[in-house]
Order: C-alpha cells, then sequence, then structure tokens
C-alpha cells in the first residue's frame, strides 16, 4: 500500500544535543532561541541529507555501469 | 553521546541508525561505507552551524533578542532552497 509520511514523524535530530549546539551558537550573538526552531532545523536537515543521498544514489549507480562496459 | 567532555561538538545530533533510516527511504537497496557515513555526518553539523549561524544574523538585523523561525526560513528558503511545510511562512513569499 502507500506509506504516506508526515511532519510529526520522530524528530531527524537528537533534541537535547540540537538544542545545545543551537543555544550555543546563538548565546555569541547574544540572541535567546524560540522553541520551533529547533524543529525547523532538524527537518531542514533532513532534507539537506536527503538531497544528498538522492544524488549519491545515483552516482553510484551510474558507475556501475560504466563498469559494466 | 560522549559524556567525559564538556564540548558542544562531542554531542552528536544524528545517529547512524537515522541516518541509515533516511538513506532506506531513498533507496531500500543503497548501502552506505562507514567513511561515507562520517562525511554525512559532517555535513550534517556544518548545516546546522552555517544556518543558525546566518539566521542569528537575519534576527539581529532586524534588532531582536531572539531567533525566530522566520530568520531560519528566509536563510534556508533564500540560500538552500528548502522549503519545510508547516510553519506559516506565507509572509516571506513575494
Amino acid at each position: 500500500g502507500t506509506h504516506i509520511r508526515s511532519c510529526s514523524d520522530e524528530a531527524f535530530l537528537h533534541h537535547s544535543a540540537l538544542q545545545k549546539r543551537v543555544s550555543c551558537i546563538a548565546r555569541k550573538h547574544g540572541l535567546d532561541v524560540n522553541n520551533d526552531v529547533l524543529n525547523l532545523v532538524s527537518h531542514a536537515t533532513q532534507e539537506r541529507l536527503r538531497d544528498l543521498v538522492e544524488k549519491l544514489a545515483t552516482i553510484a549507480e551510474h558507475r556501475i555501469e560504466i563498469y559494466k562496459m | 553521546s560522549v559524556q567525559t567532555s564538556m564540548g558542544v561538538q562531542d554531542t552528536k545530533v544524528l545517529d547512524k541508525r537515522r541516518l541509515q533510516e533516511l538513506v532506506k527511504e531513498v533507496d531500500p537497496m543503497e548501502q552506505l561505507d562507514d567513511d561515507v557515513e562520517e562525511v554525512l555526518m559532517h555535513i550534517a553539523d556544518d548545516f546546522i552551524e552555517n544556518v543558525v549561524s546566518a539566521a542569528c544574523k537575519i534576527a539581529k538585523h532586524r534588532k531582536s533578542n531572539t531567533l525566530e523561525v522566520k530568520d531560519v526560513q528566509m536563510h534556508l528558503e533564500r540560500n538552500w532552497n528548502i522549503y519545510v511545510p508547516g510553519y506559516g511562512s506565507d509572509e516571506l513569499r513575494p
């Protein structure tokens, strides 16, 4: 059947580790962090890696094609 | 994660299990070498650093004391062409 994924899936990044990382950067700029920022950064990182992995999969496939000839 | 050091960089934000799940979503037949996994973990770290730092500059520019979703969205959309749905970003659209 069709598998539907929604954004309420398990967070991609570890919440507490990400919170530490983000607030450390924000503190250098003298800023507090809105909590929703963490979720957004987690989803965006997932998208960034998904895009890379898709490209890597295509490149790897291509490499095998060349090898066959 | 590493407990012995207080360094922020030592705390893993991404574990390999989640990364492997992502790869299986893209292509169930795909296998990642260990060193490729390492590189992807690094890329994730760099990405977070880049996005959050740039978003902080945007927040400062609008003279805010708080880093908000819209600051992160603006950087993601303009510099990375990444649109995450569900955050009500209509006000950023031309």
